[in-house]
């Protein structure tokens, strides 16, 4: 276990390297008039930026934006408010899409469940921008027809993370609820499964036996869930308004403010991190080591 | 009769093919359809029954029939016309990503030149960093950003940001081929290695292959989608404004470019950025249809 956190840091430091050397590569354009032409050219090298990069560091920190603000202290605010979304939607759809594998899996053969794996299979192939335009278009109609009115866009009032964070969360909960179902289908046929039935075990019990085996496989998924969340938050928050540190952070991008990028994809990358280190707790403290013979 | 038993044996792949028939209808004769502006004509501003001179966007309506942007060309029209460039993208960008993944799936699977590290690397560094983000970092680079041929980087940029995804995917094809016999065989003999590939390892992939391929068209195109929204032109020139002053300026008429100023669009005219990520999510779902079509059907 030990072994194994120190494996994931090392390898999280790489990655932040990694994103800084890229990060760091000479940007900022100036144009240059030769004989009639216009052409523009990088003001600096790339190792004049990489040193002007560590020197800017070593004084300033991650220093202070357009507007005087340290960045720190902006950057506290807007992770807060992602972190209203990002959270609360990486534990529901972790959450509700197992309980939606779960029961697509009881009623897979009823028509219910056909019904709802046909659902699932539309939804799952909605882009999320498109889904968040739609929600929003249709709500604007209905406000014409009648509906009481409330605010779409911002990052004002109480509700503004729901409409966000249910575009955000709904392909990665589809993807977990399709992925607990084929897990629980590959239970099937089990010995361990005809004894639990055989003894009389109520179908419930029988369902909870068989998810604390599909635990191992499931858990694989959260990295993927976050990073989901995390890249389409990007696009949502820019269609919704809602001003928290994915917005800014691409705006920093585009305008070549190299430390403020830094300040603001570290938090993605420690939430990226934190989830790689609960999926391996919960691994070694939850999934059972042994469970029949026959894996 | 034995159509129709085709059809109810296999309805996704009919229902894939179906929509996929329009699609390719729509791009290559949508232009010469009536009620489609072939010249993409743009209206300063129309006269109101109060004799009120009203400036785009118009909402869509009768004349429009599904609005009109910011300049007041016609959006079904945008869309038609911008079909052929956005899918011709669509595909060099998924066809491009098969040729780089597979050859490198090959070296992966035969552990030559060090390409299982790097692969694994760039799979590791992609499950950490959004993807979107790698996108625009090495799409700003000045040597993409001002150069003629910046579709062609661009294709390729977002090409090779997944290659490491498709590349694993098939190393574990390989690998799983390459424990049974023939395969042995063929290496106790001596084949070569490129002939291994071709002729032993390939033949038993390319229905897999095909449905990734397929697969893969609608994921490429949520990323474009992706790109569109955060305002990363896909061709452009470069023009002076005002003394000493440049700037960007879009010159495609693919969908994702027609979502760009979705950030004030989607408060006035939403019907802007709408449309287009409609057309959008029609191509998902026709490739996504037809993925499981394919599937059903090789079974």
């Amino acid at each position: 276990m030990g072994w194994d956190f120190l494996k994931s840091s090392f390898v999280f430091v790489i990655i932040v390297i990694g994103f800084i050397i890229l990060l760091l590569a000479p940007r900022i354009m100036t144009v240059h008039n030769l004989g009639g032409y216009y052409t523009p050219k990088t003001e600096m090298t790339y190792k004049e930026n990489i040193q002007a990069f560590i020197h800017d560091f070593q004084t300033e920190g991650f220093g202070e934006n357009r507007y005087g603000t340290a960045v720190l202290e902006e950057l506290q605010a807007f992770i807060k408010r992602d972190l209203i979304i990002v959270i609360p939607a990486f534990v529901l759809s972790i959450i509700l899409g197992t309980f939606l594998g779960v029961v697509q899996f009881q009623f897979r053969e009823g028509p219910f469940g056909k019904i709802q794996a046909f659902f699932s299979w539309i939804f799952s192939s909605i882009p999320d921008f498109f889904f968040y335009i739609a929600v929003q278009y249709a709500l604007i109609k209905l406000f014409y027809v009648g509906l009481p009115q409330f605010n779409l866009y911002g990052n004002d009032q109480w509700y503004s993370f729901i409409l966000p964070m249910i575009a955000v969360m709904l392909y990665p909960m589809l993807h977990i609820s399709k992925f607990t179902f084929t897990s629980l289908e590959n239970e099937v046929g089990q010995d361990y499964l005809r004894t639990a039935h055989a003894k009389g075990l109520r179908t419930i019990s029988v369902l909870k036996h068989m998810l604390w085996n599909c635990l191992g496989s499931l858990l694989n998924q959260t990295q993927f869930v976050m990073l989901y969340i995390l890249t389409s938050l990007l696009i949502i928050e820019k269609l919704s308004s809602y001003f928290g540190a994915g917005y800014h952070l691409y705006g920093s991008i585009i305008n070549n403010e190299d430390q403020r990028t830094l300040a603001f994809i570290l938090p993605y990358l420690l939430l990226m991190f934190m989830t790689v280190i609960f999926t391996k707790v919960c691994r070694h403290w939850l999934v059972p080591r042994k469970s029949g013979d026959s894996r | 009769m034995k159509i129709i038993t085709f059809i109810r044996r296999h309805f996704l792949f009919c229902l894939g093919m179906f929509m996929f028939l329009i699609l390719l209808f729509f791009t290559f004769f949508g232009e010469y359809l009536p009620g489609i502006d072939r010249d993409l004509k743009e209206i300063e501003y129309i006269w109101t029954d109060k004799k009120i001179p009203l400036a785009p966007p118009y909402e869509p309506s009768d004349d429009f029939l599904l609005g009109t942007d910011r300049d007041g060309r016609d959006l079904l029209s945008l869309i038609v016309i911008g079909a052929k460039e956005s899918l011709m993208i669509i595909i060099a960008i998924t066809f491009i990503r098969y040729l780089i993944a597979i050859p490198l799936a090959f070296l992966a699977h035969k552990k030559s030149f060090g390409i299982h590290h790097i692969v694994s690397w760039m799979n590791g560094f992609l499950s950490y960093i959004p993807s979107i983000i790698l996108v625009v970092l090495l799409v700003t680079l000045p040597p993409i950003l001002i150069s003629e041929t910046r579709l062609l980087y661009l294709i390729i940029v977002l090409a090779s940001l997944e290659v490491g995804r498709v590349a694993e995917m098939f190393r574990l094809e390989f690998a799983q081929i390459s424990s049974k016999e023939f395969v042995t065989g063929g290496n106790s003999i001596g084949v070569s290695s490129f002939r291994l590939l071709k002729k032993y390892l390939l033949p038993f992939l390319y229905g897999k292959l095909l449905i990734s391929l397929v697969g893969d068209v609608g994921k490429v195109t949520f990323l474009l989608g992706q790109i569109g929204f955060l305002g990363i032109f896909i061709t452009q020139v470069f023009v002076q404004v005002d003394a000493g002053q440049f700037a960007f300026f879009n010159t495609s008429l693919a969908w994702p470019m027609l979502l760009l100023n979705s950030y004030n669009d989607i408060r006035s005219a939403i019907w802007i950025p709408f449309f287009p990520a409609l057309a959008m999510t029609y191509v998902i779902f026709t490739f996504n249809i037809l993925a499981q079509g394919i599937q059903k059907l090789a079974k």
